[in-house]
């Protein structure tokens, strides 16, 4: 039986409660968080053995060999340094640290430990995004990835910005990233797993959106845009936007012969054809084959809804059991160290960027209003 | 009211928090009006910048309102907002968020810093915690149909699956447990639902539009309507009443509730035209059990959004008492029914042509 505990008993910790408890052969030892009222709320409501409010009671007390870490970002490197230190393997919410230099140390203890780390990337963990993979694995690209576009976008509502704007306190405001840094991990990490070397070329431009401007922030960047090359020139586009609509989820992979179009939200895969066809055919079997496969999507997730395997979290689920059976059978980690820590640069060389001041221009290449040029850097 | 039935003089300092809110602005208006002239309000630094200043402009002829802007999660924040105050009226709510434990830290955890930071007050004469009708189960009641304040309390509140009604258990038992430990007065009083211009929402207790259609599920049931200056009243009254009061539970609906069909008809004969669904219910019942079923059956594809426990506090046909209220706090609704409808549908109209 694997003993697991949970770390930061908030919002997302609810998740993972609900999953790890449906996992056979696994026990929720523990859960904690600083605020004892917090860490009682979850153990009322889930199957959990002990509830916490001291990490090292928790660690000592209930011996896990798993801890999950869910608190806020910028805490997940001590507490995933100190659960290491007893000797427990631990999936660390994303971002998975505040800078790469962290990621590294994480992993260089892990290993000098034996232990293993896994960050919670998993949006890479659908079951169109497993689809995706093997249909690259499989060589349908035709060869290495030429290019990818990653949109990961977030809907900020006009509550959530006041609550951000109007507290100067807010911890999201202590991230080097602030408000990206909470969420641009999965669109990034989607392109670090197909780039190869550790330090791509990064050229970022974030701005305040139009919208928190009338808001009066001045500070908290929500639109973001990011060109990567790496070593292979395999380049990507990385997107957030708080404001375009749609609010899009989707990764694009092109290679030599073929491409691929993922869309999260729709959890469908399209196969983009390389080939064209003859003439005016090109302009009408083409729609057609993509209706087609739309329409197979369409119909392979209500299948998959009746078949009871359509949840929302299902990414998640697969990540924390594919995470266990890497513990329990020791197999590889789910996502590689390497993947990780390329996560962990881009966004850093990203916030470095974005965090800098812009570039002056000159009068004749002026960009329209709103929009900062950083330099240009390597990671 | 007379001022020798309450409990603390015109100069002493009432707070009340989420006073930018729906209710909390009323509550003010409410004191204000009873002559009490050092009013302040904990407000949110995220607040409305405009509903602030809407605050700040109540203060006049001598009348102080002092308007505090602070985090409620945060204990010094508390710890100053409490000082020297009388009566706490706290009314801020975590609000809308379908996350329990959203919902729970911005209930439970705020009141358990606010009253932390009463706990040693020398000056606290009364803790009025503004709880809801959400927290009543519904259910094993002692007369069937009539929900009144000896009802039973949903005892496992997150089976219901609602997140606000699990924050308000939760936040009535920390209030409960900390005033009784710490020995502070206190009262509790329950709101049905509170309606009035600025809250244009149509309760799901008449109906849900979830399913792009509007399914009218209350039928003939009670609505437990109270408006929103009767409902301040109510609360306010409950803050200062001077006897007999401590520890006491207080329900509030108005008088002359109309049942959910007859107002439907009302809202789209006086605001919009739309069409509705009228499920029995016998039919509610069922698809709430079926839902809560399939969630179970399904591990969870679909949360038990709608299930047994909730058609029960929401759907099932009740009755409710204004009696205790009346008797013990001498109060009466001020707006009528009718004319507290007539001012919602006015404003509702407005939004909807605003909309157009």
């Amino acid at each position: 039986m694997l003993k697991v505990a949970l770390v930061g008993c908030g919002k997302i910790a609810d998740s993972h409660a609900s999953l790890i408890t449906k996992i056979d052969g696994c026990e929720l030892v523990g859960v904690c968080d600083r605020e004892e009222l917090m860490a009682r709320q979850l153990y009322e409501r889930f199957p959990v053995r002990r509830y916490f409010s001291d990490l090292e009671k928790l660690l000592s007390e209930t011996k896990p060999d798993v801890v999950h870490v869910t608190t806020p970002p910028q805490t997940h490197f001590e507490i995933a340094r100190r659960c290491l230190e007893s000797g427990c393997h631990v999936f660390v919410e994303k971002p998975f640290t505040l800078y790469a230099e962290e990621s590294q140390a994480l992993i260089n203890l892990a290993n000098s430990k034996g232990l293993k780390l896994t960050a919670g990337h998993d949006d890479q963990f659908s079951p169109v995004a497993r689809r995706l993979r093997s249909t690259v694995q499989s060589g349908y690209l035709g060869g290495p990835p030429v290019h990818m576009e990653s949109y990961f976008c977030y809907e900020i509502g006009t509550t959530y910005a006041r609550a951000l704007l109007g507290d100067s306190r807010h911890w999201v405001r202590r991230l080097p990233g602030k408000l990206l840094q909470n969420i641009i991990s999965h669109g990034i990490a989607r392109v670090a797993e197909f780039m190869v070397g550790d330090s791509p070329e990064v050229m970022a431009c974030g701005f305040v959106s139009p919208f928190l401007k009338s808001l009066g922030e001045a500070e908290i960047c929500d639109e973001l845009r990011v060109v990567i090359r790496d070593e292979r020139e395999t380049t990507a586009y990385f997107t957030f936007s708080s404001q375009m609509r749609p609010s899009m989820h989707q990764f694009c992979i092109y290679g030599p012969e073929n491409g691929l179009l993922l869309n999260q939200d729709h959890e469908t895969l399209i196969r983009l054809r390389g080939a064209r066809f003859k003439s005016y055919l090109e302009k009408f079997v083409p729609p057609v084959l993509f209706a087609r496969q739309y329409f197979a999507g369409s119909l392979a997730n209500m299948a998959a809804f009746l078949r009871r395997d359509l949840h929302m979290r299902s990414g998640m689920g697969y990540l924390i059991e594919s995470f266990y059976r890497s513990i329990t059978e020791d197999a590889p980690v789910p996502i590689p160290y390497r993947e990780i820590l390329l996560t962990a640069r881009i966004m850093d060389s990203i916030f470095e960027q974005i965090n800098r001041r812009p570039v002056a221009l000159q009068p004749d290449l002026e960009f329209p209003s709103g929009v900062l040029v950083h330099h240009n850097s390597q990671v | 009211m007379e001022s020798d039935k309450y409990i603390v003089g015109h100069d002493d300092i009432l707070l009340v928090t989420g006073a930018t809110g729906f209710i909390g602005t009323k509550v003010v208006e409410n004191l204000l009006e009873q002559g009490f002239r050092r009013i302040r309000c904990f407000v949110r630094a995220s607040s409305d910048p405009s509903k602030v200043e809407a605050l700040r402009a109540m203060g006049h002829d001598g009348a102080q309102v002092e308007v505090f802007q602070g985090n409620l999660l945060m204990r010094e924040d508390c710890r100053v907002a409490v000082r020297g105050a009388s009566i706490i009226f706290h009314l801020a709510v975590g609000g809308g968020s379908r996350s329990f434990p959203d919902a729970f830290m911005n209930s439970v955890v705020t009141t358990r810093n606010l009253l932390e930071a009463v706990a040693s007050s020398k000056s606290l004469k009364r803790f009025v915690n503004i709880s809801s009708f959400a927290v009543y189960s519904n259910r094993e009641k002692s007369r069937r149909r009539l929900l009144d304040e000896t009802c039973p309390v949903e005892k496992e509140a997150a089976l219901r699956s609602d997140a606000y009604c699990f924050a308000k258990v939760g936040q009535d038992e920390i209030v409960k447990e900390y005033c009784e430990k710490f020995g502070i007065p206190f009262v509790m009083v329950r709101p049905g639902y509170v309606y009035g211009p600025g809250h244009d929402a149509i309760t799901s207790r008449v109906g849900i539009d979830t399913f792009g259609i509007f399914l009218h599920l209350g039928g003939s049931n009670s609505v437990p309507f109270t408006y929103v200056d009767n409902c301040a009243e109510a609360i306010v009254l409950a803050g200062l009443q001077k006897d007999g009061v401590d520890g006491e539970v207080f329900n509030v609906v108005d008088d002359d509730l109309p049942s959910s069909r007859q107002f439907l008809r009302l809202y789209k004969k006086n605001v919009t035209h739309f069409s509705s669904l009228y499920l029995p219910h016998f039919v509610s019942y069922t698809l709430c059990f079926l839902w809560e079923k399939y969630s179970v059956w399904s591990n969870g594809q679909l949360e038990p959004t709608f299930n047994r426990r909730k058609w029960h506090a929401v759907w099932k046909k009740t009755y409710y008492s204004n009696e205790k209220l009346k008797t013990r706090l001498g109060w009466t609704p001020k707006v009528p029914t009718a004319e507290g409808f007539r001012r919602y549908f006015a404003a509702c109209r407005t939004v909807e042509e605003r909309h157009a």
